[in-house]
């Protein structure tokens, strides 16, 4: 170790021994004073004498004293340490204005980090897999006519192009995983309880590809791919929930849809799939056995294995190193144009080429358009809350550091070197900003999970290490701009300020004056900017819940039933008849039906080409007239609390041997009819086959989401249609609709212990969560204008109240001169209603320039909404006149006589 | 110079206790201020209290080390001795300070001569 290294721990080590050190110095230098005057007396001096010999010889004691303090420890702790105690002492001697600060801060800076968080995870963090940028979502512009498409249309392939892909293309690997269900759950069992997990049905190399490491145990192979073997890899959160972290969970059982996996590996901690905002629970290889197609679809529409026109498998590419992400493209696009038609039909010349493209591997894939729209436009907007919470509370450290201009002149006279001072200034901002950001660390922790969950994302969003360096560089950048704007006020008093009178130094410089105004106007200029916008997005939001849904969601239970022991047509039908039926029996249930898609989920069939009584609809071709479609089960307008505006309901005598019927909604028949009475009339197929009678008219009702127009739709009895392989039961009971999931849960147990309630909630919630990002970004926006209006009223409050303080002499000689109580208010008022009015005057532009921004989230609203803009300003007008109330009433109070023998 | 006493140079303060710990062994400061006293013959005079300071800093690098002991006259005192990185160091210097003073003789000779 070096000289300087020594040094250093001596000194480290003797700043805990203080008091000792100096104590044996005294002993030493007692003695050897002792010993000199021994000697000196010993060549004949007197004792007085030989003392104060010894006592020169030896030098000055407190000099050396603390000469040997100095030099046995480091200064540098010793003075910091007394910099953060004064500079606690001076926190505490103001309370409020160290609470306020804090706060300001944490609420600032903790919605930064909250929305940085969400912002990252959901549009800059990559998969955790090996060499990332070699990896990509593939993705196409479409597919073939005669394709049948699930899930995504851009990122749904067929298995020969995943095949020809795989095997032609020159890429290191291409991995391909599909959920086994719409909601991407599976009915699963661990012990004995069955319940519902996320899981993917994947190629043999999807971990190898990706580069995903295994926590314990193996990934799948190639041979587990060809042979479909009955194995899965589990997540390692899975692990952690289901098996307790159990070091002996390989080779364990998992019961997937009621057959046996065995699990061969866990997933390396962090990894979560590639479905984004579900994180998956677990793998399996692609299976052949017709329960597990994909999607979870019927078999009956054929596999995706062996029918070769679907196109419901997602794939991932690996791109050899070396080669570029341009060459691998243009290779694979040529091999996608010679085999996309394969088992469709023959490639005619003419026919659309549709193009590959390569997405970066986000954790997110596709999450490009409105939500990554919304969080960038919250992301601004706690950005301008940041910038006002920071302006205000530099003002507030201004205020309160020209009050103590008298003690740092006094200090500077005193001999404190401004270095000195500037020091103890940053001192306390890095103290001021180290309190609140550990506030607002603890802030956006919760935030970002309430984020999350009103987003609807599972997957993990808390802050990373890269989240965590943004937060710390704001904080930085805060601490510094605190610590340095007080700086100049505080160096600019100089030593002279201590002798001059109060009334010179009442007087506030006007530079400083326009500088404090140039702030308060902007923080009402961006104040107006955030108000406007809240008012715009909560317009939107009333504007979403007052539009009628044309239903009753209220009262209805909604869960899915995916019966796994039942196959057939016949078997599967009965079964749900069976279902209803006993369902319809417990007590206190109104009535019971069935939906295969829920109403609200924002699922819809669609479908086109009907011919009304063997002629074209309406004079339209058959082809152009498209409609949606959902299959229900008896008693379904009923039960959804739909009118029936003629005709009938479904009901059970509608049964597969009995004529087939169908219901269609007011657009349908308006449209396609051409009349309201279209009961009795016949639509069939453009071939003319498949008759099937319309039994009754109901009205239009919004079907996927709350913000569509009416479509044309149509609805058939599943009594009457194919297999069925799961369908969401509608229950509407009395009170509150989850209060009756234990028995229903009972009653399903009954019928099979294996069997789960597929997403059990209520129909309302299912219309509240399709609008839920809305109501997510309004009522965050209203949070965020009420956070910067209350912002704004302290710091106007403080500005303005601090300004009359110092200005109560010039206010006592004005009053003493004869001026009126009102005429003292009006003056602190019009100052203040001057600030709010350019504020305001600069805002509008800017809040319309932000408007058009927001013009695509908005619903029923235009951006230039009168009733928002009269609000951003109303409100901004009264919170200043608020704020300059107290202290125009203080001014109004001064007293002449003692105003001015303060002087 | 008019004076017939030199101030004491701070390096060479720390050399000459360094030597003199090395030739004597374990001292107490008094010790050490009278062994300087006697060997510089009264031309070097000093504020025996820096000799504190100096020791202070030998220790901090340790070169040196203390301990309590009893003095000659039965007094509890602080002993300094020297460290095996004190006597290296003691060496280093020695050849240092021989180098820098002949050729610094070496120069106040030349210039005599011009």
């Amino acid at each position: 170790m070096s000289d300087r290294a020594l040094t250093f721990l001596a000194k480290l080590k003797a700043l805990f021994a203080q008091r000792k050190a100096d104590s044996v110095l005294d002993d030493e230098m007692r003695l050897h004073l002792e010993m000199l005057a021994e000697k000196f007396e010993r060549e004949g001096m007197g004792a007085k004498e030989a003392a104060r010999a010894s006592r020169r010889q030896f030098g000055d004691t407190t000099l050396l004293k603390q000469r040997q303090r100095e030099l046995r420890t480091t200064m540098f702790f010793a003075n910091v340490w007394r910099d953060v105690r004064y500079g606690a002492r001076q926190l505490l001697k103001t309370p409020v204005f160290t609470i306020v600060c804090v706060l300001t801060l944490s609420l600032g800076v903790g919605a930064n980090t909250a929305v940085f968080s969400v912002m990252h995870a959901v549009l800059i963090k990559m998969l955790p897999v090996q060499d990332a940028s070699h990896v990509f979502y593939l993705h196409t512009s479409g597919y073939p006519d005669g394709a049948s498409q699930t899930g995504d249309p851009s990122t749904s392939f067929s298995y020969p192009v995943y095949r020809a892909l795989r095997e032609q293309a020159g890429l290191q690997d291409v991995m391909a995983f599909i959920p086994m269900s719409w909601s991407g759950k599976t009915p699963v069992r661990v012990g004995t309880v069955p319940e519902e997990a996320a899981g993917d049905m994947v190629s043999g190399n999807y971990f190898s590809g990706l580069g995903v490491g295994m926590k314990m145990g193996r990934g799948f192979v190639q041979k587990d791919e060809d042979d479909h073997a009955p194995v899965t890899v589990i997540s390692h959160g899975f692990w952690v929930s289901h098996y307790g972290s159990s070091r002996d969970v390989v080779g364990k059982t998992l019961y997937i849809k009621s057959f046996p996996f065995t699990i061969v590996g866990v997933a390396m901690n962090g990894f979560e799939g590639t479905e984004g905002s579900l994180p998956s629970d677990f793998w399996i290889p692609l299976q052949s056995r017709p329960e597990f197609n994909a999607w979870g679809a019927p078999a009956e529409q054929g596999m995706y294995l062996t029918r070769l026109n679907l196109w419901d498998m997602k794939l991932m590419v690996r791109t050899a190193s070396g080669v570029s992400h341009e060459q691998a493209l243009a290779k694979a696009q040529g091999i996608f144009e010679r085999v996309a038609y394969t088992g469709i039909r023959q490639k005619h010349a003419g026919d659309e080429t549709y193009h590959l493209s390569f997405n970066e591997a986000k954790q997110f894939d596709g999450q490009g358009d409105a939500f990554a729209r919304s969080l960038k436009m919250l992301m601004a907007m706690v950005g301008l809350v940041l910038l006002i919470a920071m302006s205000n509370v530099v003002m507030l450290l201004m205020a309160r550091n020209s009050t103590r201009q008298r003690e740092f002149s006094l200090r500077l006279a005193l001999g404190a070197g401004r270095k000195e001072i500037a020091r103890q200034l940053l001192t306390e901002s890095l103290l001021l900003v180290a309190l609140g950001g550990a506030a607002a660390w603890i802030f956006a922790l919760g935030a970002t999970r309430a984020l999350g969950s009103w987003a609807q994302i599972e997957s993990n969003l808390q802050p990373d290490g890269l989240v965590l360096w943004f937060t710390l560089s704001v904080l930085l950048l805060l601490a510094l701009v605190f610590g340095l704007a007080p700086l100049r006020a505080a160096m600019s008093s100089g030593p002279e300020m201590v002798v001059r009178s109060s009334a010179t130094v009442s007087q506030a410089s006007s530079q400083k004056v326009r500088a404090g105004n140039a702030v308060i106007v902007t923080q009402i200029a961006m104040c107006v900017v955030l108000l406007v916008c809240a008012g715009l997005l909560l317009g939107t939001l009333r504007n979403l819940l007052k539009t009628p849904l044309g239903q009753k969601p209220e009262g209805l239970l909604v869960f899915g039933i995916n019966p796994q022991n039942v196959h057939g047509k016949e078997e599967s039908i009965a079964f749900f008849v069976a279902l209803q039926q006993r369902l319809r029996t417990i007590p206190g249930v109104e009535s019971v039906s069935m939906a295969s898609e829920r109403p609200g989920s924002g699922w819809s069939s669609n479908d086109s080409g009907v011919l009304v009584d063997g002629h074209k609809p309406n004079g339209l071709e058959p082809g152009q007239a498209s409609y949606r479609k959902n299959t229900v089960g008896a008693d379904y307008f009923r039960t959804m609390g739909v009118q029936v505006v003629q005709g009938r309901d479904f009901s059970d005598a509608d049964s597969g041997s009995a004529p087939r019927v169908l219901i269609v909604n007011e657009t349908f028949a308006k449209k396609y009819v051409g009349t309201l009475n279209a009961v009795g009339h016949v639509l069939s197929d453009p071939t003319g086959h498949e008759t099937v009678r319309i039994v009754g008219v109901v009205k239009d009702h919004k079907y996927t989401s709350i913000t569509e127009e009416a479509m044309p739709m149509l609805w058939t009895v599943f009594t009457q249609e194919g297999a069925v392989n799961q369908l969401n039961i509608e229950m509407r009971v009395p009170g509150k609709p989850m209060a009756m999931l234990p028995t229903v849960r009972k009653v399903i147990t009954q019928i099979d212990p294996d069997m789960p309630l597929l997403e059990p909630m209520t129909q309302s919630a299912i219309f509240e969560q399709s609008i839920a990002q809305q109501a997510l970004f309004a009522r965050l926006a209203g949070c965020f204008g009420v956070l910067a209006v209350v912002l704004i009223a302290t710091g106007l409050y403080g500005t303005l109240a601090y300004r009359v303080s110092r200005r109560s002499a010039e206010i006592g000689v004005r009053m003493a001169l004869g001026a009126q109580r009102l005429q003292v208010v009006w003056m602190v008022l019009r100052g203040s209603l001057v600030l709010t009015a350019t504020g305001v005057a600069i805002g509008i532009p800017l809040a319309m320039a932000a408007g058009r921004g927001l013009e695509s989230s908005l619903y029923g609203m235009k951006s230039l909404d009168v009733a928002s803009y009269m609000f951003a300003i109303l409100g901004v007008a009264l919170v200043a006149l608020l704020a300059s109330a107290v202290p125009a009433g203080r001014a109004a109070r001064v007293d002449p006589l003692s105003a001015l023998r303060l002087e | 110079m008019a004076a017939d006493k030199s101030e004491v140079l701070q390096g060479t303060l720390d050399l000459m206790i360094l030597k003199t710990l090395q030739a004597l062994g374990p001292l107490h400061g008094f010790g050490i201020a009278r062994r300087i006293e006697q060997l510089s013959e009264d031309v070097l005079t000093l504020n025996e209290g820096t000799v504190y300071t100096s020791l202070l800093r030998l220790q901090q690098k340790n070169w040196i080390i203390s301990e309590w002991g009893v003095s000659e006259n039965n007094r509890r005192a602080r002993f300094y001795s020297i460290t095996k990185r004190g006597m290296k160091q003691l060496a280093v210097e020695t050849e240092n300070w021989e180098r820098i003073s002949a050729v610094i003789g070496h120069v106040l000779a030349l210039e005599a001569k011009v």
